[in-house]
């Protein structure tokens, strides 16, 4: 996915250091890039949010398709455990590696669709998993 | 078994030939007579005896049937079991795709995780029991126009906030006034289709406690509340991102620059220049006090002067003038005192003119 040329040279950046490990991580804006990252993979489970980065034409940067690629490090530990959103924040992330859902996230229509069935589905499943109490 | 009754046949036959004959030549005997009647009864004998063999013949046939049909099924059953084997084994088990290395975790650390993420991903319980989604809820999703596009990067989802303050607002705006504004027909549509006229509602029956419909949206807190699995752009923007994006935005390099840290290092100035003032207000009165020691003890020596000159022109006048220069010597605490009251006027008078 992320094979688009690049013009970055942030593409081999190891992923921050998780907190804990006692480095003393340089702050932006007085966030460690571990807290900015985190904030922004999971504000990818918004799909308003990636509508907006794609209506801003982020997504068909390739510079920014090698940042997606390189959020992969998320879905692993032990940085998985840190993000609170897993359900949308994952799916997204992966379907974010995908051409043509970056290309489609720009139509409103499945914007909405997914955003409707992503809160449908944020309920629902814990209804089946409590089909007694339903 | 031919063998056997034909044997037996023939012995009848002879005996009843020997016996005919025995007749024919008028000799007959007894003897052969009996002969005769064993030889039958034999044959009755034989007779029965080939009874039982068809009968054994007849059940041999049936068992033979019985036997090939069972080995039938038994084929059958075992041709089955291998087709059957031959599918399974044929039929490809699902590949799953290579799902990475496993990790290994604690059921202690799984605890944890499930009690973080149980405020971001499990819905509040009135959403999960009650029902669907409700219309207004809805129709302000869809309503709320999703998108704009232009807008800059500090507005980027209008439509999430929107649609959803819309959608709680609307029921709220149409319905407050009614029940307020025309009294007690507010509530008409919803509970008093008993009383379609204008007086006081019936009061309440004992069954009748539930609150009228549109009351509802008012009391429940929860009204319009939409459950999102996902950050919602208020918290997107009050984070760090937003944070960066308006260091960013007044011209400021992120990098290495915490918000607290500066503040941090503004109030360490702040601390410095109130100090260092506070140093100059010490050093100025520490001045004036030298200063009006200075002013005194010159005025004092002045004084000293004066009496040195009364005494010298008193020793030289006679000891008249010893009485005034007593005088004056005893009066010298008064004057220095006096004295000391002018330089504070005098201090005053500095006082205000700085």
């Amino acid at each position: 996915m992320a094979s688009d040329p690049m013009s970055v040279n942030s593409s081999a950046r190891e992923p921050p250091a998780p907190p804990g490990s006692g480095a003393d991580e340089p702050k932006y804006g007085g966030y460690t890039r571990f807290e900015l990252e985190l904030e922004f993979v999971q504000a990818l489970g918004n799909p308003l949010y990636l509508n907006h980065l794609a209506s801003r034409k982020l997504l068909s940067n390739p510079a920014f398709i090698a940042y997606l690629d390189y959020l992969q490090y998320w879905s692993r530990p032990p940085y998985l455990k840190y993000i609170t959103y897993p359900g949308p924040t994952l799916k997204n992330l992966e379907l974010l590696q995908q051409e043509k859902f970056r290309q489609d996230i720009i139509s409103p229509d499945l914007v909405e669709r997914l955003r409707l069935e992503g809160m449908k589905a944020g309920i629902d499943w814990h209804r089946e998993s409590f089909p007694s109490t339903a | 078994m031919d063998k056997y009754l034909d044997s037996r046949f023939e012995r009848v036959e002879k005996a009843l030939a020997t016996f005919i004959d025995s007749i024919a030549k008028y000799n007959p005997s007894e003897k052969l007579a009996e002969d005769l009647v064993a030889a039958d009864r034999e044959l009755a004998a034989g007779l029965k005896e080939l009874e039982r063999h068809q009968n054994n013949h007849a059940r041999i046939l049936q068992l033979r049937q019985e036997t090939a049909s069972l080995d039938q099924q038994t084929k059958d059953i075992i041709g089955g079991l291998w087709n059957m084997r031959k599918e399974v084994k044929s039929t490809p088990a699902t590949q799953y795709p290579a799902t990475g290395p496993k990790y290994q975790f604690t059921t202690h650390e799984l605890l944890n995780y499930a009690k973080r993420i149980s405020r971001t991903t499990l819905p509040p319980a009135h959403l999960l029991y009650n029902s669907e989604p409700s219309e207004s809820q809805q129709a302000g999703g869809q309503g709320g126009q999703p998108m704009e596009v232009d807008s800059a990067a500090q507005t980027p989802m209008p439509g999430l906030g929107g649609g959803t303050a819309t959608a709680a607002g609307t029921p709220a705006a149409s319905a407050a006034p009614t029940p307020a504004a025309s009294g007690p027909s507010g509530p008409g549509p919803v509970t008093t289709s008993t009383a379609p006229f204008s007086q006081p509602p019936p009061p309440p029956s004992a069954n009748q406690t539930a609150l009228p419909e549109d009351f509802k949206p008012h009391i429940n807190l929860l009204t319009g509340y939409q459950f999102h699995p996902w950050p919602t752009e208020d918290k997107v923007r009050m984070g760090g991102m937003a944070a960066y994006q308006s260091l960013v935005s007044r011209a400021v390099d992120p990098k290495g620059y915490d918000p607290e840290e500066e503040e941090r290092r503004k109030k360490e100035e702040e601390e410095a220049r109130k100090e260092a003032e506070e140093r100059a207000i010490r050093e100025r009165e520490e001045e004036e006090r030298r200063m009006r020691e200075e002013r005194e003890r010159m005025a004092r020596e002045r004084e000293r002067a004066r009496r040195e000159e009364a005494e010298r022109s008193g020793s030289i006048s006679g000891p008249a003038a010893g009485a005034p220069a007593a005088a004056a010597s005893s009066a010298g605490g008064g004057g220095r005192s006096q004295f000391t009251f002018l330089d504070g006027m005098d201090d005053d008078d500095d006082d205000d003119e700085d």
